[in-house]
């Protein structure tokens, strides 16, 4: 494989750098800024999105929500169980959304029943790969909860290699929050203090978290984004599923 | 050698064209702007200090917008020394030009300069190419357009000195909000003829921190680690002189550092 | 009831099974590429390479996330499938939890419950792009249930390796990029190891290492390597041999997935965090004595 051949290159200037397989013309990509975030629990998820939609220094709209109901009855979004957040080309995480929508409620007209979370992940992944050659310029994360009632949350790059996971962020600002929710949510680096001497001090374990734990984590997360990255701000859209349903939250960010 | 040293120009050439990145510099996302009133000038952001009655707001590269001032407002002050005379606006923007035309654009400082003199009222830009304007009221980094809106719509003739700050005030809060590249506080620097000059740092405040919602102090023992080693006040005297200070905060910490936030 | 029974059934002449259809049913693979969206280029793959390939371009628009070191071989008691958990997107760790052993076998089966007893059908390992391997390897798994309802038997892994070699061979050029390993025991070969790549190389072996930290695992194994290893001492050196990838390859890392492949079929042997694997070699075993604790 070329492309390992490649990787194992131990120096920083290969020879296929000099050369730089360069295409004008056809550019059919923008990339729109903002950031998502995903965090579950024991018995629900929470999708959230800044709302703000940039191209290069310019703001397009402090209101394009990034986080979607997917397989709803009708326009609004009611009687859905399941929600999408796309992030990074904004027509494309669209085209996205609307194709997902359209199959998940094919699907409940065809077998009267709603799609399970599991399977809406793998057709999603499905529906990405069908763009392997002409990707979607997205990062999608999907969420709900799964056939137990636990949490669920799918995170995908943008030709459909995806994963379930407790918590993912995406975006613009993917490389600040992560880090955090590392931290925070599955407790990476953190110990149990007088656990033990050296090499015998025990990891802290990661648990599901509390709901009202997992949003003030959430809002601080943009809080902090907001400080660091400027195509993040605005709005906070937050979705949160659980057996009641999905509820939709949004909270102001600076706008600077 | 005086001037710039350009030792590792072709290994930096010859690296970028094999498709090495650059360094980037420090560049500052910045709205900048400038509106004379009937006896003065106000001008926003980013400012530096020329002379007593000439300041210059930089956007563009911050070392070049830094230096370059600087560079100017001490060959500024010899020229007033020599001359036995306040120093003019129009001296030190055909200063500015010539240093920024001699260099073709590579010292990317882009430069609004407001002042008062013995001419009277003096507001000009200076573009890193060397070009200049003179303008009742100025705009420029990447929040001009938008700052230059506020102006175009707003801006009157007759303005006072407390109409003028808002006007400019309103500007720069207009590159906050609609520039990506600008953020955060306003600063405000009048210069007024017979007056000093007053410098209003954080004017307006229209982005306070958000506050955190949780508290993120982790208990001691958390980080784990490999090794300890202690050194005792005992060990270090075989090296230094240790001296004990009061428990006074102030005394402790010395002379405080003067930090931009 | 004559009326249900007309509703059920057809007259003789008229057939059943369109030609599509049957086509569809007589033909072992189906017609592929032909749902694949393309760039409106004169030339697909430049555009692909120039918007994804974060190697010849760091700053190109989409960065995907690629595996990295895995390795798998044939002794004595079965097969060794070991891997790491990292994935990268440019200089990015996409994820420190990518199960990269994928389970090719009836669909469901890879997804049930976790049980100790073995899990019938073959594995397959994840290097190159990851969705690559993901949406071929569960494509195999689908040719592989036909395959196990047409013929009553499962599918041999050299018939398993085919199908995705011959897949791969026929999307030379477009720019997937993927090294796999199929493993699996099948009365008929006995264990048996291929390794597939997008190249549309496939090679039968004992061992194999793929990814950008194969070198090391390679270093690591063909020094201890037997083939009448008893099953600990494989297991043993797996984890090794893969510790060592991870422990000098930067796009190497995370947690350690081992399966063991047996005649009855394969069993999980964890999903562990490399880093107190990594401090109890050291420390036990005395190896890795350039890292030190030493302030």
């Amino acid at each position: 494989m070329d492309h390992q051949a490649r990787e194992t290159v131990g120096y920083s200037f290969s020879e296929s750098t000099a050369s730089g397989v360069k295409q004008h013309g056809f550019y059919p990509y923008t990339d729109n800024g903002g950031s998502t975030l995903g965090i579950t629990g024991s018995d629900f998820a929470i999708l959230a999105g800044d709302t703000r939609s940039t191209s290069g220094y310019n703001i397009n709209s402090r209101m394009v929500p990034k986080v979607f109901k997917i397989g709803g009855d009708d326009e609004t979004g009611e009687g859905a169980n399941i929600v999408l957040s796309v992030v990074g080309f904004a027509a494309d995480g669209t085209a996205l959304k609307e194709r997902l929508d359209t199959v998940v409620r094919m699907y409940k007209y065809q077998h009267g029943k709603p799609m399970t979370v599991s399977a809406c992940a793998q057709r999603l992944s499905t529906i990405l790969y069908q763009k392997r050659f002409f990707p979607y310029y997205v990062h999608a994360i999907l969420a709900g909860l799964d056939e137990e009632g636990k949490g669920a949350l799918y995170s995908y790059d943008p030709v459909g290699s995806y994963e379930r996971e407790q918590c993912r962020a995406a975006g613009a600002a993917a490389s600040l929050i992560m880090p955090f929710l590392d931290n925070q949510v599955n407790f990476k680096n953190q110990y149990i203090p007088g656990s033990g001497e050296g090499h015998a001090l025990a990891a802290k374990k990661a648990e599901p978290l509390p709901l009202e734990t997992v949003k003030g984590l959430v809002r601080d997360a943009f809080t902090s984004a907001v400080e660091r990255h400027i195509e993040v701000g605005d709005n906070l859209q937050m979705v949160i599923i659980t057996k009641d349903g999905i509820q939709e939250v949004y909270h102001p960010l600076k706008k600077d | 050698m005086p001037g710039f040293d350009f030792s590792n120009y072709n290994r930096n050439a010859a690296l970028h064209a094999r498709g090495v990145p650059l360094p980037k510099a420090t560049s500052t996302g910045t709205t900048i702007v400038g509106c004379i009133y009937d006896n003065g000038v106000v001008n926003c952001e980013k400012l530096h200090y020329i002379a007593p009655k000439i300041w210059c707001a930089g956007a563009g590269t911050a070392a070049d917008t830094e230096f370059t001032t600087a560079l100017i407002s001490s060959n500024v002050e010899l020229h007033s020394l020599s001359t036995g005379r306040d120093p003019r606006v129009i001296t030190c923007m055909t200063m500015l030009k010539q240093h920024l035309f001699r260099y073709q654009g590579h010292i990317g400082a882009y430069l609004v300069v407001a002042g008062v003199d013995p001419t009277g009222v003096g507001l000009y830009t200076v573009h890193a190419h060397g070009s200049t304007d003179k303008l009742p009221y100025v705009t420029m980094g990447s929040g001009s357009l938008a700052a230059m809106s506020v102006f175009e719509s707003m801006w009157q003739p007759d303005l006072n000195k407390e109409g003028a700050i808002a006007l400019c005030a309103e500007a720069i809060k207009a590159g906050i909000f609609n520039d990506l590249g600008s953020g955060s506080n306003v600063d405000v620097c009048v210069i007024e003829k017979d007056k000093p000059t007053q410098l209003l740092r954080n004017y307006e405040k229209p982005n306070e921190r958000g506050q955190k919602e949780r508290n993120y102090r982790f208990p001691r023992g958390t980080t784990a680690w490999l090794n300890q080693k202690v050194i005792s006040k005992e060990d270090m005297k075989k090296y230094v002189t240790i001296e004990t200070l009061s428990g006074d905060d102030n005394l402790a910490a010395g002379e405080k550092m003067e930090v931009d936030v | 009831m004559d009326k249900i029974v007309a509703q059920y059934s057809r007259p003789s002449y008229q057939n059943v099974y369109s030609e599509q259809d049957q086509q569809d049913l007589t033909e072992s693979l189906p017609p592929l590429s032909l749902k694949f969206a393309l760039p409106p280029v004169a030339n697909p793959s430049a555009f692909l390479r120039a918007m994804t390939d974060d190697h010849s371009n760091p700053s190109c628009p989409i960065k995907l996330a690629h595996g990295t070191t895995t390795l798998a071989f044939r002794f004595q008691g079965g097969i060794i499938v070991c891997t790491d958990s990292r994935a990268t997107a440019g200089n990015w760790i996409a994820s420190q939890t990518v199960k990269k052993v994928i389970p090719v076998s009836r669909l469901s089966r890879g997804e049930d419950k976790p049980t100790n007893e073995p899990t019938p059908g073959l594995l397959g390992t994840m290097a190159g792009g990851a969705a690559d391997c993901q949406y071929w390897l569960r494509y195999l798994s689908q040719q592989c249930t036909l395959h196990e309802i047409r013929h009553k038997r499962r599918i041999t892994v050299a018939a398993a390796s085919k199908i995705l070699a011959n897949l791969t061979y026929s999307y030379k050029g477009y720019g997937l990029s993927m090294g796999t390993m199929l493993a699996g025991v099948t009365p008929q070969e006995g264990p048996a190891l291929y390794y597939i790549d997008s190249d549309g190389t496939r090679l039968p072996g004992n061992l194999f290492c793929v990814g950008s930290g194969q070198t090391f695992a390679y270093g690591v194994l063909d020094a201890n390597y037997r083939y009448d290893l008893t099953e600990q001492e494989a297991l043993a050196l797996g984890r090794r041999a893969i510790l060592a990838a991870m422990h000098r390859d930067a796009y190497s890392g995370g947690f350690i997935n081992l399966y063991h492949v047996k005649e009855e079929g394969w069993v999980h042997h964890g999903f562990d965090d490399m880093n107190p694997i990594f401090w109890k070699t050291k420390l036990e075993s005395g190896e890795f004595s350039n890292v030190t604790s030493e302030l």
